[in-house]
């Protein structure tokens, strides 16, 4: 018997399709068409997932097929509200993404690559079972390195290569914790099971092993996020992807590293996860004013997105690993609002480099006056990623900035103090590039046309609305981050 | 005369008796080369099917004890590795006939050769005593020293020959020794009465096992190039026509673990133990040193060879896990060498077909932009890539988790990690061949050749198990799976302790 599951049509069908473009001649236009159909159809289904959700801390819409029944790994998938966030947010982005891709004429593998990413993603965000986790983790790895070494720019082979080398090193570290989890619970229970609600009944494990085998997980997601100091591909990688490539590394893939940290962490080592909270809020914090200060001296917009991306994402970790309902919550606010702006920036971007080429900062301005509209969402982007009141990012970063305080008055300090940071190099590269009249020749740039406001469109309501009344979405997650703080890691309060 | 227990043996049969009927043909001229790989090709199927009509089922058994006495055997765990080196010999023919056509220097003595060397491979997994093995060893190193240097006239392959000949007489001394020196320990040199003896005699002196034993290993550890005894391989992997090389890499391996297997699983099972931190510091030294070769390769061939080096240090991971957890253990080494065996047959077969062609492709260079002029072709390429690479999706994946699961089992997750940290560097080798032939547009461009002949389909067809080895599941009935795959390794595992 075979019933397909609404969580396995999300994850297969963009899989599907895209091999059946490959195997079909049909042309480049047809295969963006068809990406987009099947983004919106994704769409659609998350709609309907939100809608039905139940507000419980529990695993919803579960999905169980033995896959290798000799080591009990199975086909195992399951949503709670931190997932269901994380899905609402690709299946939102996506669509629009596509639309802002619409007019870069790129070939047919350029959509292929991005509908296999896709279903990566999807499969890494729904997989309970830790061998299908990986599985989908590491099947992501390959469209993103066809994609940044077919299309991207600049030492494109170079940069591919170092980025799958170095995020398949953390993964395999993590692989070796996850087969050790395994054999521990072999050992204990006397069967074979990767599931993650088994995985976390096991007590063997010393304590000092409990540590190697965190810190092999947290080596993979590290190097994802990432946060200082693995951070080392990020600079080369965004600089030289293509448009979509940077888009779903920054605002959705190194997302979903911090996402697989709550909901696999968490659970697995409550104990090791509070005793080294001070370590990685330090480097979560370290990394925000570190990126932070290295973004201000990037004169290339992408190097400095990129920079920019890498702070708020030590920002993410800070609030996730502060172990309380603020901290946390404002962590997966602020997952939503950063891949919101910034996957916005970087499409932007791509407009800009698709009609003046790539250039630096200085080789720009004016554009304000050419494009009114590719400025107002620029604007509104920028906004979002400084925090500033009105939009979700100020919520996201208000709610850190309280849950650092609760967890260190001297955190909270540093990282309310660090926000400052943003605000000059953003507002900086605002007035330089786009607003500020120069001697530049800008006549290039086109305005954006109806697709591409109406792929913006979406995200600016939604940074908005979500910053002017957030307990419309809170209200979603925060039994599951209830269930994460108080049943789990038995620390913090109630709201 | 015992009809079921002469069924038992016809593989072995059909073989041999092909390989001297090959011989007398071989004079006669009006017989072309095409007809002579067609023969080939019907001999070794038909043993295939004699072969799988006793897959999957448990028993054990000595055929032809009258004649035999106790020197052949015939279990589940033969017809399972008779079936891989059947279908090595069999995925060899049908990708090199392309080969074996368009370069005239071969020889029809070749196919004899051949099928002399598939006899002597599955005549060792079936060898029950120590002598036996070691004439069923020879007869398949012999074939295969002639074939490594068939075309005489190119003087890298005489070298290649050479090298192996003298390196592989030289192992196969220590072989002697070691059963000489068992023989005088035990007594006997049967497989199974061994291991009575050495139970009996734990707790006196059984140094005359042990070294012998000592010395039977590094016979073992030279034929399946290991550390450091690995510095033939790439030379002899280079030098030899490519089909016989991706033979090589395939199929005699294979052998060698069907044979060493069952030496230790059953008979050096009590002492094992003693080499366990020899074995640490060989596996340690293959997978690093392997990788260090592998690195430093221009040529894809010799980058291949390397990287066979690796694969065998991943099999000794498991290897030493035996003592502990044997049954997980072993199976996962016959897993991983199946994975190995599609892997690289795929991969040398499909380099063996291009080369055809045009003699050019071994570097890396040549590949260039390949992927711009025989789409399927790279794509196949590159899927070999990454199921040698282990990533999800493919059968060296799964390979790689039985064997890194199988060393945690048994607490030696150091070896584990050193395993992983292979497989990390292995990424940049095989990674490096996907973006050359990917990422840059060709030198030259040509017109895309048509695929002629079954070499592209076979290729196909390895490609798919390949994936199918990697994700292939329940959800598709009556269609043999992963744990398909795992069932019969594990009932292959199970007949060797039948009493």
């Amino acid at each position: 018997m075979m019933d397909i599951g609404i969580l396995s049509i999300i994850i297969f069908l963009p899989m599907v399709v895209a091999l059946i473009l490959l195997l079909t001649p049909i042309n480049q236009n047809g295969t963006r068409n068809m990406a987009f159909i099947v983004s919106v159809i994704i769409f659609c289904l998350a709609l309907f997932i939100y809608t039905n959700f139940q507000l419980t801390g529990t695993i919803q819409l579960r999905e169980f097929h033995p896959w290798i029944k000799a080591y009990g790994i199975n086909y195992s998938l399951g949503i709670d509200g931190f997932s269901l966030i994380v899905l609402m947010l690709i299946a939102t982005l996506i669509p629009s993404a596509y639309l802002l891709l619409w007019n870069n004429n790129r070939p047919k593998n350029y959509w292929i690559s991005m509908l296999f990413i896709q279903s990566g993603i999807s499969g890494t965000l729904f997989s309970l079972d830790l061998i299908l986790f990986y599985f989908f983790w590491e099947a992501m790895l390959l469209p993103v390195f066809m994609i940044i070494g077919l299309f991207g720019s600049g030492n494109r082979v170079y940069s591919t290569l170092k980025v799958t080398i170095y995020t398949i090193m953390g993964s395999l570290f993590m692989f070796v914790s996850i087969l050790y989890l395994g054999v521990a619970f072999y050992y204990e229970f006397g069967s074979w099971s990767f599931e993650l609600s088994d995985l976390v009944q096991i007590t063997t494990i010393s304590h000092g092993h409990r540590v190697l085998l965190f810190l092999g997980f947290m080596l993979a997601f590290s190097i994802k996020i990432p946060l200082f100091p693995f951070h080392t591909w990020l600079l080369e990688t965004y600089s030289n992807s293509p448009t979509g490539g940077v888009f779903l590394l920054s605002s959705i893939m190194a997302k979903l590293g911090a996402y697989a940290l709550v909901r696999f962490m968490i659970p697995l080592f409550p104990d090791i996860f509070v005793e080294l909270s001070s370590v990685f809020v330090g480097l979560g914090i370290f990394g925000l004013v570190y990126f932070g200060i290295a973004a201000i001296s990037q004169h290339n917009i992408k190097k400095m997105f990129a920079y920019s991306s890498a702070s708020h994402l030590g920002f993410i970790t800070a609030g996730i690993f502060s172990l309380n309902v603020h901290g946390m919550m404002g962590s997966a606010f602020l997952i939503v609002a950063h891949a919101m702006a910034t996957g916005g920036l970087f499409l932007l971007v791509g407009v800009l480099e698709r009609n003046l080429g790539i250039r630096s900062i200085d080789g720009m301005g004016g554009i304000a006056a050419k494009a009114p509209l590719f400025t107002v969402f620029f604007g509104i982007m920028v906004l979002c990623t400084v925090g500033i009141p009105g939009t979700n990012g100020f919520v996201a970063e208000l709610l850190i900035v309280l849950g650092l305080f609760k967890y260190n008055a001297f955190a909270g300090i540093l990282s309310a103090l660090t926000v400052l940071v943003a605000a000059s190099y953003m507002f900086w590269l605002f007035q330089k590039a786009i607003l500020a009249n120069s001697e530049n020749d800008v006549s290039a740039m086109v305005d954006l046309d109806w697709k591409e406001v109406l792929g913006l469109l979406p995200l600016s309501l939604l940074i908005i609305a979500m910053g002017i009344y957030p307990d419309l979405f809170l209200y979603k997650i925060e039994p599951t981050i209830q269930h994460y703080l108080m049943e789990i890691l038995h620390v913090g309060a109630k709201v | 005369m015992n009809w079921v227990e002469l069924s038992y043996l016809l593989p072995l049969i059909v073989i041999g008796s092909g390989a001297v009927i090959l011989m007398l043909l071989s004079p006669i001229e009006k017989i072309s080369m095409e007809r002579f790989s067609l023969l080939t090709f019907i001999f070794i199927f038909v043993a295939l099917l004699c072969d799988l009509y006793y897959f999957g089922v448990l028993y054990t058994s000595f055929p032809l004890k009258h004649i035999f006495s106790k020197m052949l055997i015939s279990d589940s765990y033969s017809v399972y590795f008779d079936a891989l080196l059947l279908s090595g010999a069999l995925v060899t023919i049908l990708v090199g006939m392309h080969y074996f056509q368009t370069k005239r220097k071969f020889k029809k003595e070749f196919f004899s050769l051949f099928l002399f060397s598939v006899f002597g491979m599955m005549l060792l997994v079936h060898a029950n005593e120590l002598l036996t093995a070691f004439i069923a060893l020879e007869i398949a190193s012999l074939s295969l020293y002639v074939m490594v240097g068939f075309q005489k006239y190119d003087t890298r392959r005489v070298e290649a020959s050479y090298q192996y000949l003298v390196l592989g007489s030289l192992s196969g001394v220590f072989f002697l020794l070691g059963s000489a020196l068992i023989y005088a320990g035990v007594g006997t040199t049967i497989l199974g009465d061994i291991g009575k003896e050495v139970d009996m005699l734990m707790g006196k002196d059984i140094s005359l096992v042990v070294i012998g034993g000592t010395f039977l290993l590094v016979t073992f550890l030279f034929k399946i190039s290991a550390f450091p005894f690995q510095n033939w391989t790439i030379d002899v992997y280079d030098g030899a026509p490519l089909p016989v090389t991706a033979f090589m890499a395939a199929t005699f391996k294979v052998a060698i673990f069907g044979f060493i297997l069952r030496i230790m699983l059953v008979d050096l099972d009590p002492i094992r133990e003693i080499w366990d931190e020899l074995f640490f510091v060989i596996i340690t030294a293959t997978l690093l040193y392997g990788s260090f070769l592998a690195v430093i390769q221009r040529s894809l061939k010799r980058m291949l060879a390397a990287s066979s080096i690796v694969h065998t240090g991943y099999i000794l991971i498991a290897f030493v896990s035996i003592g502990v957890v044997g049954e997980s253990a072993s199976s996962s080494v016959i897993y991983y060498l199946v994975a190995y065996f599609l892997s690289s047959m795929g991969a040398f077969g499909l380099i063996s077909y291009i080369t055809a062609d045009d003699h050019v492709r071994v570097t890396y260079e040549d590949f260039r932009g390949f992927a711009h002029v025989h789409p399927y072709m790279a794509a196949m390429l590159s899927i070999f890539m990454l199921s040698l690479a282990g990533l999800p999706g493919t059968i060296g994946f799964v390979g790689k988790f039985y064997i890194f699961t199988g060393a945690i089992e048994a607490g030696n997750t150091i070896l584990a990690v050193f395993g992983v940290t292979a497989t990390f560097i292995s990424i940049y080798y095989y990674f490096k061949l996907i973006a050359l032939m990917y990422f840059y547009p060709t030198a030259e461009m040509e017109d895309i050749p048509p695929l002629k002949g079954i070499a592209p389909l076979v290729i196909g067809f390895i490609a798919f198990a390949v994936i199918w080895g990697g994700i292939g599941n329940t959800f598709v009935a009556y269609f043999p799976g992963i744990d398909f795959l795992i069932d019969t390794a594990r009932l292959s595992y199970m007949s060797l302790f039948i009493k």
